[in-house]
């Protein structure tokens, strides 16, 4: 991404290209840009112009310009329930859960497949592991329900462990749901999210570990004073792309498998506005509120990680 | 490939001067243990699905536990035929393969076309990197969005699951950055034999960027695929236009209250592992060929992105 910075620096426009000529030479480049153009406004623009939405009390009939104007009265609504604070803290929570455990599963498993030496057995192993992320969302969370349901054989484990036999599903003490996220996460990402790492790993020169090696140095201190330092940048920058992204992805998943019984712990801010906007009795007003809310969030988040990627690797989006 | 070649010799010296004692070789067991650990942590639960979807139906729901192979006096098949004999269901297969070609092949079109734009020096460059960087910072929200493709008339037609969601911007500066990396005199010397921008992109500069049309063509297809979510507020009552992932959600649904109906067609209750074999099968079929391709672009997209 680095890149279009440079790209807009290198371009170097003399003068005397007027509109005219410009439109002349590039006319058909501007055309190619055409639907590109009319996507990002029908589903970019327009909808950050619906945002108006969020001040309203919106009735469809009625129309952006004909609905009643109330202000902040949605977003007081909102702090002021009991829900909205709720499906916060579950959003930090389990978007923390994701950054921390989730993280540095993958790096750990990248680390474990380059100290695999036979070529063959590795190749296959990341093979199996990649499968995961490539299996739907649908799929993921039936998959759950029939390991977790009561007569799961992930619960059967749990009860040979010495707890109850249940659902862990329709179980809203506070730990279980979350937990449930996570490792069904890392379940989907362990192998390819580590596909970065081994790749990095492996660019690390052998002369290092070599002469490091005659020196006397134990695979294990190769391993944290060579390899670490090698790939520490890269594990950094994937860090704050990561923390960038992390109440965007993997609701989904949270809607297909919450219940009324697992709200309490479960329900994050993604899945309220779903609720508020496509449950009986739609709240269309709120909703977007809520929304806006969590956009606002999710951007403030997008920039932090972008001014800490670019200064600890130089590197940014934009 | 020159590079690759290198570092397996670097590999090789090293194992020469290694004299692995006794603790390495205890190490090396454990991480394989736990690396295969891994790899069957991944496949079994697909596997625990697949004989269960070849298992008596009556006999399956008695089990308790991970399946590995299947239950039943014989093979069961009756759940495939079932599958292949519903015709909502072979609908929602032909949605889900409309929905990957034609969402796949419009969204490349915009991506490449919105990419080649972005990439050339115009007077407009600033304004249309701008004009694509700021959706991919902010976006209006799920309701808004909602609203507006509803207000388009799309709601419930097949449209709302082709268009709207078939590229952003993010791809589309991928593509930039792919036609960036082509050099210069490739343009410049059609340009000289009187090619136009048309010609420059379709016969001079797409053929450069294979590998990143290949990873964008490739993401694009699997994404649809497995997509359920907009199906599921654009076209909720238009069983017609559901695609296989929201079928098999409403089947893992009908399964949790099989029990309650009076006289169960067990064959019925096996439907739901059917299909979700069926939805992964083509995926892992691909991916070995696609391996490493697909890896290129997540280090390409990690890089850039």
């Amino acid at each position: 991404m680095a890149k279009i910075k440079a790209a807009t620096q290198e371009i170097y426009m003399p003068p005397k290209v007027t509109w005219k000529k410009d439109l002349k030479k590039n006319g058909t480049a501007y055309l190619f840009f055409a639907p590109m153009f009319i996507y990002q406004v029908l589903f970019a623009y327009l909808p950050m112009f619906g945002i108006l939405m969020a001040f309203e009390n919106f009735k469809v009939n009625k129309g952006y310009f004909k609905s009643e104007w109330v202000g902040l009265q949605h977003f007081v609504t909102l702090f002021t329930s009991e829900e909205f604070p709720r499906a916060l803290r579950n959003t930090v929570v389990m978007g923390l859960l994701n950054l921390t455990i989730g993280f540095i599963m993958p790096v750990i498993f990248a680390f474990l497949l380059s100290m695999i030496k036979k070529k063959k057995t590795k190749r296959l192993i990341q093979t199996c592991s990649y499968i995961p992320n490539f299996v739907s969302a649908v799929v993921v969370c039936s998959l759950i329900r029939e390991f977790l349901g009561h007569d799961g054989a992930l619960t059967g484990l749990l009860s040979a462990l010495g707890f109850e036999q249940q659902n862990w599903l329709a179980n809203g003490d506070i730990p279980v749901f979350w937990l449930i996220n996570t490792f069904m996460n890392i379940w989907c990402a362990i192998g390819w999210g580590s596909i970065m790492y081994v790749a990095s790993i492996a660019t690390v020169s052998g002369d290092l570990h070599e002469a490091a090696a005659i020196d006397g140095a134990t695979r294990f201190q190769r391993l944290t004073k060579i390899t670490l330092p090698c790939i520490l940048p890269i594990i950094v920058m994937m860090f704050t792309l990561q923390v960038g992204l992390v109440f965007v992805t993997g609701f989904d998943k949270v809607l297909l498998l919450y219940m009324p019984s697992t709200y309490s712990t479960a329900d994050c801010l993604q899945t309220y506005t779903y609720r508020l906007a496509f449950s009986s009795g739609a709240n269309y007003g709120l909703s977007s509120a809520a929304g806006l809310f969590q956009s606002v969030m999710g951007t403030a988040l997008l920039m932090i990680s972008n001014y800490w990627n670019r200064k600890v690797s130089g590197m940014s989006l934009f | 490939m020159k590079v690759k070649r290198k570092r397996k010799d670097d590999g090789k010296e090293l194992h020469m001067i290694e004299n692995p004692s006794v603790g390495d070789r205890v190490a090396d067991v454990i991480i394989l243990i736990i690396c295969i650990g891994v790899a069957l942590c991944s496949v079994l639960p697909l596997w625990h699905i697949f004989v269960s979807s070849i298992s008596d139906g009556q006999e399956l729901l008695k089990h308790e536990g991970l399946l590995l192979l299947p239950v039943g006096e014989r093979l069961n098949w009756e759940g495939y035929k079932a599958v292949f004999k519903d015709a909502s269901l072979l609908k929602g297969f032909a949605n889900t393969l409309l929905y990957c070609v034609a969402g796949t092949a419009l969204g490349f079109f915009i991506s490449v076309t919105g990419g080649y734009a972005l990439s050339r020096t115009t007077k407009m460059h600033t304004f249309m990197v701008l004009f694509c960087t700021v959706t991919l910072l902010f976006g209006g929200g799920m309701v808004p969005t909602y609203m507006v493709i509803r207000q388009l008339g799309m709601v419930g037609t097949r449209w709302s699951l082709i268009i709207p969601g078939c590229t952003n911007s993010m791809l589309a500066i991928m593509m930039m950055n792919a036609f960036n990396g082509v050099p210069k005199e490739y343009e410049e010397s059609a340009r000289l034999d009187g090619a136009g921008h048309f010609d420059v992109l379709f016969r001079i500069m797409l053929p450069q960027v294979k590998n990143m049309s290949m990873v964008l063509i490739l993401n694009s297809v699997v994404g649809q695929w497995n997509s359920w979510f907009n199906a599921s507020i654009y076209v909720p009552n238009n069983r017609n236009a559901w695609p296989l992932q929201l079928w098999i959600r409403q089947m893992t649904a009908d399964n949790e209250n099989f029990l309650l109906s009076a006289n169960p067609d067990y064959n019925r209750y096996l439907i739901q592992y059917v299909l979700i074999v069926v939805a992964i099968l083509p995926i892992i079929a691909m991916l070995p060929f696609f391996q490493e391709r697909l890896e290129q672009g997540v280090i390409v997209g990690g890089i850039k992105g």
